[in-house]
């Protein structure tokens, strides 16, 4: 679109972000920087302050200082429906859809926003064929045509991902930030989300907080390490895999983790 | 097909009946209907809230109230004003009032919503009492003008005419009803649903919450107000203790509650069944109000759905039956 | 002293009064709601209710202090009745969000059915209890005079205070019971049974209203209207004390209590006004209540 969008640029970036639950500092002078079209893992430890760092990015909360610039642009205390709809698409780590609405009805949410149909007063939605025609194709497309007219509450874990995972690319956003996507799922379930994520984050530029490594290895081209708020390390997988301080600190406590 | 042939049926007979109502009634009951009409409308506009957003009010009289204080007062104040234009200007102030009220409720639902709400219907009953040199404080206002309804090339309808003014309130509240269910068929009509299951996703989708919350409340309002300046025009009486007295709000909630959550026309169930309910207990007033707590109590303890859902449940369990002795015949008919 | 200063100080053992009388009403209310999550509407109602039972127990037995006994167990009767038989009844249906719209419902229908109910026992008309002989008239000290009733409720509050206090804050049973206003989840992971807590909580809630509105009864006039003025009331109370906090309800009921002492006096009128403006903003600009815990 843009003539000057020859090199690739940068999507996203953080400059010394800082961020308190009230006087516990949890996020210390995060500076990232993501690259058009790349897929970017965070990894870190539980608590390493990584969905505070997408709250922080996504505009939920403000941080206390630093700055986020967003396609060029300084968007610092942006509140997440702007960001949306500047082009950032979010999933999140505890499955947030519209539980008590029908698959269909999800997804139709997604294709209005889409079609950025917003403040549409004077049309009948049941009536409004193109949306509908649409919400089908992408029901057929993630493969929950079968549960078009089930509460999404009552899907299966991995389906109610998959909605998830379709709902947070629903505005076709150019950043994609996905919190765990394939948390809590079985290793079957999890190729598959990997396949679908692949496919539907096709060209697309992605920031993923990650448990699994296989995930992790498999999908990102660059991965950020963070530890108690702090970046510890920031590189390509096989850069990580070799990095000390990683293996020290990260690697480690994971091991630990696994077998308390 | 068959299933919409009905519906027409259904809406032609209830139509018919609306029209045919001054003939066949004599005034008190066409002046109960009215009166259920208008609380209705008042209870359809709480729905919109309390179904489709999710969001409790404890004070929507002070809605009603605007509507009613507003079409009283300009009637009253300003000589020649059409009939049309005193309820604009009483659903307009409605509005007005939701409006600047909403920067602060928006922001919040649940109890605190529940309590904001009420809080400011308790500093507008204090207000309307301290400007009683406009309102009339506790004696409220009476013997307004009630103009006659001006439609160019067919002439002036005299609205003093019992039959005139059912007719004229009785399409004001159904339009008002159709335009209200058809806000929530619109595309913002599911961010309204979206919005009660799940704000956090509706903001994530890029959509406004706090501006979409403003716009239902005024919408809400809006109709609320509609409702409260027909009342104030079929009583041609306003007084504080009946548009903002503490019932006033918890008995459109009530109605709500005892027609069925969750569905667009449960109010008017409601408020029929209440209607009939405080009719039938016309020999004991005092114990009219009771019986109707009691009601309530039962339906939140024993029948979440209302009386749509015992309606549903009931049509379903004499499908099943019907089901069930219709294969019991096939199934004897292929037996012998 | 000066007729001036005089004035002040009945006034602010009026206030004083009224604002103990508030507080052991909202205690209750804000402990219910601080571990139940439910705003029971009907809280102010059962303070109500028990000025109408004393007056029955009077009639028939002559005695303020039986009535002190047995009016507030009545009270606490029904209300254990009612979190035992429908509150838990509500929970049964799984309704998700909507729960909390349902439990509203209900309190708001108590409430209407208890004031309906008393409208039809007692009528309309306001009841006259008389203070026991003990208490009426006048006692005189620093050279001024005040009425001994209030003086007497103020020594009540202070004691059942102190009590309430004790309980919560020395006894094990205190602890269980904090700590379930505080995270009743937690507290049910960590062996509590919460659902009798639930109800001890909510007995003990209904007994300090009850305890309130008998003490109240010779003071106020009992009339069904009783409830309205506490519930609004305690409403601010809990709105800006924070939820659950009962040291905020403490401090705002006694300001309160002063305030509506004074205010008839100084500003008639705007005093709702104000008081329900600022208690909208701290909703909305501190939702958790000035003396709340911030989220």
């Amino acid at each position: 679109m843009n003539p000057d969008r020859k090199q690739p640029r940068n999507m996203l970036m953080t400059k010394r972000l800082n961020h308190y639950f009230g006087e516990r500092q949890v996020l210390f002078n995060i500076s990232l920087e993501i690259q058009e079209g790349t897929r970017h893992a965070i990894i870190g430890p539980n608590g390493a302050g990584k969905t505070t760092l997408f709250n922080t990015i996504t505009g939920k909360y403000r941080p206390k200082n630093g700055s986020i610039l967003f396609k060029g642009k300084d968007v610092t205390g942006f509140k997440p429906d702007k960001l949306v709809r500047m082009g950032l698409g979010r999933s999140f780590q505890i499955n947030s859809t519209f539980a008590g609405l029908t698959t269909f009805q999800n997804l139709r949410m997604a294709v209005l926003a889409r079609k950025n149909i917003r403040f549409n007063f004077f049309r009948n939605l049941d009536k409004m064929q193109p949306v509908t025609d649409e919400t089908d194709t992408l029901l057929a497309r993630i493969g929950l045509a079968a549960e078009r007219n089930l509460p999404a509450g009552l899907l299966s874990y991995g389906k109610h991902r998959c909605l998830e995972l379709s709902l947070a690319m629903a505005t076709d956003p150019d950043l994609v930030m996905l919190d765990e996507p394939a948390a809590g799922m079985s290793r079957i379930e999890t190729h598959q989300m990997v396949k679908l994520i692949r496919e539907l984050t096709h060209n697309k530029t992605v920031l993923i907080i990650e448990h699994d490594m296989d995930v992790v290895f498999s999908l990102a081209d660059r991965i950020t390490v963070l530890h108690h708020g702090e970046i510890l390390a920031t590189g390509t997988p096989e850069e990580i895999k070799a990095n000390q301080d990683v293996k020290d600190a990260y690697l480690g406590e994971t091991k630990v983790g696994n077998a308390a | 097909m068959k299933n919409s042939f009905r519906k027409w049926l259904l809406w032609a007979a209830i139509l018919a009946g609306l029209y045919t109502a001054p003939v066949l009634f004599g005034v008190f009951e066409l002046n109960l209907l009215l009166g259920a009409s208008i609380f209705a409308l008042f209870s359809l506009s709480l729905n919109l809230l309390l179904s489709f957003t999710g969001l409790l009010s404890f004070g929507h009289a002070m809605f009603f109230a605007s509507g009613a204080y507003g079409t009283a007062l300009v009637l009253t104040r300003l000589d020649g004003c059409s009939l049309l234009s005193a309820i604009f200007v009483g659903a307009a102030s409605a509005v007005l009032v939701a409006l600047v009220l909403s920067p602060l409720l928006v922001r919040v639902g649940g109890h605190t919503f529940a309590m904001l709400t009420m809080a400011f219907s308790q500093i507008m009953y204090a207000t309307v009492m301290k400007f009683s040199h406009l309102t009339g404080g506790n004696d409220g206002m009476s013997g307004f003008p009630i103009p006659p309804l001006v439609i160019p090339a067919v002439g002036l309808i005299d609205m003093s005419l019992e039959r005139n003014f059912y007719y004229f309130s009785i399409s004001i509240l159904g339009l008002s009803a159709w335009v209200m269910w058809f806000f929530t068929r619109t595309p913002f009509g599911s961010i309204m649903v979206s919005i009660r299951d799940n704000p956090d996703r509706v903001t994530y989708l890029g959509f406004n919450v706090p501006l979409s919350k403003a716009i239902i409340l005024g919408v809400s309002a809006g109709f609320a107000g509609v409702a409260g300046s027909v009342y104030a025009l079929f009583q041609n009486m306003v007084s504080v203790d009946g548009v903002l007295g503490p019932l006033s709000s918890f008995t459109p909630l009530i109605n709500c509650f005892i027609g069925g959550l969750g569905t667009f026309i449960g109010p008017v169930f409601g408020t029929g069944i209440g209607t009939i309910l405080l009719e039938l207990m016309s020999a004991h007033p005092e114990q009219a109000q009771l019986v109707f707590s009691l009601v309530l109590i039962s339906v939140v303890l024993f029948l979440p759905g209302g009386a749509i859902m015992l309606y549903w449940k009931i049509t379903s369990r004499w499908i099943v039956l019907r089901n069930k002795f219709q294969t019991a015949i096939l199934k004897g008919n292929h037996e012998s | 002293m000066d007729a001036i200063a005089v004035m002040l100080i009945t006034q602010g053992i009026h206030g004083l009064a009224y604002g103990m009388l508030l507080f052991l009403v909202a205690s209750g209310f804000t402990l219910i709601f601080g571990m139940m999550g439910i705003l029971n509407i009907a809280h102010a109602s059962f303070f109500m209710l028990a000025a109408y039972f004393a007056f029955q127990i009077m009639q028939w037995s002559g005695s303020f202090w039986l009535a002190l006994l047995l009016a507030p167990i009545a009270i606490a009767g029904l209300g254990i009745l009612m979190e035992r038989l429908m509150l838990r009844q509500i929970r049964k249906f799984k309704l998700g969000k909507a729960v909390v719209l349902f439990e509203l419902m209900l309190t708001v229908g108590i409430m209407v059915c208890i004031e309906e109910a008393v409208k039809n026992l007692w009528g309309t008309d306001p009841e006259i209890v008389n203070a026991p002989e003990l208490l009426r008239g006048l006692v005189q000290f620093f050279g001024m005079t005040y009425p001994v009733y209030r003086i007497f409720i103020i020594g009540l509050s202070c004691s059942i205070l102190l009590l309430l206090g004790l309980i919560l804050f020395k006894t094990r049973l205190g602890n269980v019971v904090r700590a379930a206003v505080q995270d009743a989840d937690m507290a049910g992971a960590l062996g509590v049974n919460v659902p009798l807590v639930f109800t001890l909580v909510f007995g003990l809630g209904t007994w300090l209203a009850g305890i309130a509105g008998v003490a109240a009864a010779p003071m106020l006039t009992v009339f069904p209207g009783l409830a309205n003025q506490m519930m609004l009331d305690s409403f601010i109370v809990v709105a800006l004390g924070g939820f659950g906090s009962l040291f905020g309800a403490f401090v705002i009921s006694m300001l309160l209590g002063e305030l509506t002492a004074f205010g008839i006096q100084f500003f008639p009128g705007y005093s709702t006004i104000i008081l329900f403006g600022f208690m909208a903003l701290v909703l909305t600009i501190r939702p958790s209540g000035l003396f709340g815990e911030k989220e």
